[in-house]
């Protein structure tokens, strides 16, 4: 008997009981739709926060004060304030064939004012080279000058969700706005960047010399900064650099050669390998739960199947009357059960496609269909199938025609 | 000879009791024959004729069926024993349900050497004709008058032309007219040289047989067979 004939069979033993079939298949279909829409959602998402974070910059190093390794009693990173601005200097300095560029970055908070307007952001201290290292243009005006960084003037640049909060249908450049009661004049407005990973809306900040917001917002007598910003050439040099980077600092620290660092070193592939490795996790979970509906599924398969053999005992008594060897009987059961299961799997894939779709329209979540998720969900549904349809095929197979013509 | 059966046993163990179903059956039957096994409810009948099948297998003894030993196959073999070489016809028909006369009759060749389906189609609709229901083909079992179902189980049995059929009470279910038809049928059939080996306990469809075999507890009857013509 050909294949195709004896598919031909099974798939008309599995429309003959219609209902049946459909609630025998119901646990794979259920199973396999939840791992597809689980999966969609996880990889889109992963995607999503990828690309986010290639937008922040991919070839970014942050270079923290304190150690990684230090426990609690220590506190944990920023706690111990060694970093400094002349650091930064010195790693722009000393490593140009790596290094494109540093940025201190001081952070501070607080409410700016301008006219009756008033806005709770972020107030960044930065450098010169900060637009460089972030790869973030200036959309009007200018950025603030090496002058007005050395002289520590009270100028800033603002983000599009600052200027969109204080200066609804104003042009900010030029304007003064007032960060605790001291007026910051506004060189130029950033282009609009978008929300990063975190959900924090990168365009809510104002950026204005690290000197200045050192001296003025953070009242600091100390040449500390919260982080270094270090923007390398080519990401292949990654692993270099930041051994490079490490070497620099503990020399210029004068750290003995068997003390831990003082500070901390972050890439966004480490970054981005920690989310992927979250939503790996996710997928992980859910998978198995999915897994065990399969399971679940596959034994009504394995059931159904049972009761199906024996139903039909005379069907079989007959067939193999006319010819019908064992294992022809062993594969028309088999190839039914997987057929079964096959078409519980297709119903599943098209579920689970259509519920991660709702979803994501809902939750405006990028949904990532892989064909490789609908081609496994695919095979393993037929080898569900196959392996839970095994015990009743060989069942069938082993009875015998006379048995079986008998069989009331 | 078509078949040679040597000192034939079957025996039945129902916990310390056992049943000779057949006691010691010696037979020969050439090629061409019709023949009717009768005899008394029991006397191992049925037994015969599944043995004869390769439906069933001896416990000893020996079955020649053209020259091969077949009670020794395994059950692969045997399976292919049945589909090329013998046709059965049942009491109660076994036709599969919701299925249609003709792929009813077309069922042994699905099994056989990959005969093209519209070759199958074909020699099925034939069969159809040559029993008298060709204008039934698309029609159920449940469609079906008992002498039809007997009619279209009878083109099936023919389907992937065995010389030999085996038919245990193919009457047993049906009226006289109906019991008639299929008699003439075999008879038929027997003409144009397929071997009839048919188990009946009616008189009259014993007469239509050429040679006749009473069974009596497991055992050939010692009766002088009588050798008989159809008017
Ligand atoms: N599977 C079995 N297990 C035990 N005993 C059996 C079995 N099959 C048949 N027998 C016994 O073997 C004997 C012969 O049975 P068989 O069916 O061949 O009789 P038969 O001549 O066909 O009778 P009938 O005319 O009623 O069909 C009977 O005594 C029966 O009880
Ligand atoms: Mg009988």
């Amino acid at each position: 008997m050909t294949p195709w004939l004896t598919l031909r069979i099974a798939l008309r033993a599995i429309a003959r009981n219609k209902t049946r079939s459909l609630l025998t298949a119901l646990g794979i279909i259920v199973g396999i739709a939840a791992v597809i829409a689980v999966v969609s959602i996880g990889q889109g998402a992963q995607t999503m926060m990828m690309e986010q974070i290639s937008s922040i910059g991919t070839n970014l190093i942050m270079v923290f004060p304190g150690s990684r390794n230090q426990g609690g009693v220590h506190g944990g990173t920023g706690s111990v304030q060694t970093l400094t601005a002349e650091d930064g200097e010195a790693i722009a300095h000393d490593l140009p064939h790596l290094i494109r560029a540093v940025s201190p970055i001081v952070r501070s908070g607080g409410q700016a004012i301008y006219q009756e307007n008033n806005w709770s952001t972020q107030i960044q201290g930065v450098s010169v080279e900060f637009p460089d290292v972030r790869n973030w243009e200036v959309a009007s005006g200018a950025f603030f000058s090496a002058a007005d960084q050395r002289a520590g003037a009270r100028v800033c640049v603002i983000g599009q969700t600052v200027v969109d909060n204080l200066f609804p249908g104003i042009d900010p450049v030029g304007k003064s706005l007032r960060i605790r009661n001291m007026p910051f004049r506004v060189l130029g407005v950033m282009a609009r960047k978008g929300s990063n990973t975190m959900g924090h809306d990168q365009d809510d900040a104002i950026l204005a010399p690290f000197t200045t917001v050192r001296r003025v917002l953070y009242s600091s007598v100390f040449n500390n900064v919260s982080m270094l910003l270090v923007s390398l050439h080519s990401l292949d040099d990654l692993p270099v650099a930041k051994e490079e980077l490490s070497k620099l600092l503990r020399q210029r620290h004068k750290l003995a050669p068997h003390a831990d660092d003082d500070f901390n070193l972050l890439d966004m592939t480490e970054i981005s390998n920690t989310i992927g490795s979250v939503t790996k996790l996710m997928t992980i979970l859910l998978t198995t739960v999915a897994s065990i509906s399969l399971l679940v599924g596959g034994i009504g398969i394995m059931n159904i199947m049972l009761v199906s053999v024996t139903e039909r005992t005379r069907e079989i008594g007959l067939r193999m009357a006319v010819g019908a060897t064992p294992g022809t009987i062993l594969l028309q059961f088999i190839t039914e059960a997987m057929a079964l299961s096959t078409v519980g799997g297709i119903i599943g894939v098209a579920a689970g496609i259509a519920g991660a779709r709702a979803v994501g329209r809902l939750q405006q979540w990028p949904i990532l269909i892989s064909e490789a998720s609908v081609i496994a969900a695919f095979l393993f549904s037929a080898a569900i199938g196959v392996f839970f349809g095994f015990y009743p095929a060989l069942r069938a197979s082993r009875l015998n025609p006379i048995d079986c013509l008998r069989y009331e | 000879m078509l078949i040679t059966l040597q000192n034939l046993f079957k025996v039945y163990r129902m916990g310390d009791d056992t049943v000779n179903a057949l006691d010691g059956v010696s037979l020969t039957i050439a090629a061409g024959e019709f023949v009717a096994i009768m005899g008394a409810s029991g006397s191992g009948k049925s037994t015969l004729l599944n043995i004869l099948g390769c439906l069933d297998t001896p416990t000893t003894g020996s079955y020649l069926l053209d020259g091969i030993e077949v009670s020794r196959m395994s059950r692969a073999q045997q399976a292919r024993v049945r589909n090329r070489k013998l046709g059965f016809v049942f009491q109660n028909f076994n036709l599969l349900a919701r299925t249609t006369a003709l792929e009813n009759v077309e069922l042994p060749s699905l099994y056989g050497a990959g005969l093209p389906s519209r070759r199958r189609r074909a020699r099925a609709s034939e069969l159809l004709e040559r029993v008298g229901l060709g204008n039934r083909a698309g029609h159920s079992p449940a469609q079906l008058s008992g002498g039809q179902q007997q009619r279209v189980a009878i083109a099936r049995a023919l389907m992937n032309g065995p010389p030999v059929l085996l038919a245990d009470e193919p009457t047993g279910n049906l009226d006289t007219r109906s019991s008639a038809e299929i008699m003439r049928l075999f008879t038929d059939l027997n003409r144009e040289g397929i071997t009839i080996v048919m188990v009946t306990h009616e008189e009259d469809i014993a007469t239509y047989a050429a040679r006749r075999i009473v069974m009596r507890d497991g055992r050939i009857a010692p009766t002088h067979e009588r050798q008989e013509t159809v008017s």
